[in-house]
């Protein structure tokens, strides 16, 4: 066998045809695939200063929006205590002083005086007992007593 | 093979492990690898058309494992140890694809070495080729390495992952059939 062994050339007589190893790498590099370190990276634009504190000022004025929120909250709940009428002495007042109460807060509910007489009647009030009264003081005037009488508020 | 293991060297590695230098680096790898690398395929395989195929699978699976490439093993032992699984994977295809037997592939085998028209030896040469294709896979494998490539067993332990007695074994056993196959020809 070592002497086979020695006879053949260590070259196995296997051929390949002209050029074809120059002709591979060619081929070969052609047919590799793009590696991701190989793939253009995106460009990244610089953030301008703008960009960078748009968050932060963003976020302070919810913030003082909150607080102006709360501060007004709290604004209008002491005035709603100083509009309280038990706390305003010049309400008291006026709301305890019956002239006042005749002259201007009926007058300016507009209460007619049908409306007053009706719940003057209600009350058991009787206009005639008032005759004599009326009577003597439009004698002392030269106006005539006219058919309908009107009752002033202020008399009764 | 004692060429290319020179050709091994640190500088070509840091290279490929340089993503700006990697394509340019595995490009002088093809040109310095291609042919043993070619020759080794081919004596698997035979045919120069499934060589050139297996080839190319080799040098795609070696770029796209490239960062896995560690630099512990030596290049070549790496690039060998592909080639040789990419021959080994397509035998096994064929025979399954082919619905072969052991033997029948044998037979195979040496068919295409008849056919096989990119021949430049003598009878002997061809004899022996012939030979070495009825050895078993491995067996034929170590054959090749040790004989035509003259690899030192170290290097072809650290290629197929076998301890250097039983591939001694192992060649001791092909050049025992081979004699066996020259003497019952005769």
């Amino acid at each position: 066998m070592k002497d086979i062994l020695t006879k053949v050339n260590r070259n196995d007589g296997m051929t390949v045809p002209d050029g074809y190893f120059d002709d591979f790498a060619a081929r070969m590099m052609a047919a590799l695939p793009e590696r991701d370190w190989e793939k253009p990276q995106p460009k990244v634009m610089p953030r301008s200063m703008w960009q960078r504190v748009r968050p932060y000022i963003y976020l302070a004025a919810m913030f003082m929006g909150v607080w102006c929120m709360m501060k007004m909250f709290d604004l209008m709940r002491a005035d709603s205590s100083g509009l309280s009428i038990d706390n305003n002495p010049v309400m008291t007042a006026a709301l305890g002083n019956d002239h006042f109460i005749n002259d201007y807060f009926i007058k300016e509910c507009e209460v007619n005086d049908y409306q007053l007489m009706e719940e003057l009647y209600e009350t058991g009030f009787d206009p005639s007992a008032y005759d004599d009264e009326l009577f003597e003081e439009n004698a002392d005037s030269s106006a005539e007593i006219p058919e309908t009488p009107e009752f002033p508020l202020s008399k009764i | 093979m004692a060429k290319e293991l020179q050709l091994d060297d640190n500088g070509l590695v840091a290279r490929l492990r340089e993503p700006s230098t990697c394509r340019e680096a595995f490009g002088e790898v093809i040109k310095l690898y291609s042919e043993p690398l070619y020759r080794q395929i081919r004596r698997m395989v035979q045919s120069h058309e499934d060589t050139d195929d297996i080839l190319q699978n080799t040098f795609l699976k070696a770029w796209q494992n490239i960062e896995n490439f560690r630099g512990d093993a030596k290049l070549s032992t790496w690039l060998y140890k592909i080639a040789i699984n990419e021959s080994i994977s397509f035998l096994e295809k064929e025979r399954k694809r082919r619905g072969l037997s052991l033997d029948d592939e044998e037979s195979n085998t040496i068919a295409l070495i008849h056919a096989d028209t990119n021949i430049d030896g003598d009878e002997l040469a061809q004899k022996l080729r012939e030979a070495v294709a009825t050895l078993p896979e491995k067996q034929r494998l170590v054959f090749n390495m040790r004989y035509y490539d003259d690899m030192k067993y170290e290097k072809m332990s650290e290629i197929m992952g076998t301890s250097v007695g039983a591939l001694k074994a192992s060649y001791h056993l092909a050049v025992k059939k081979i004699e066996q196959y020259f003497a019952d020809s005769d």
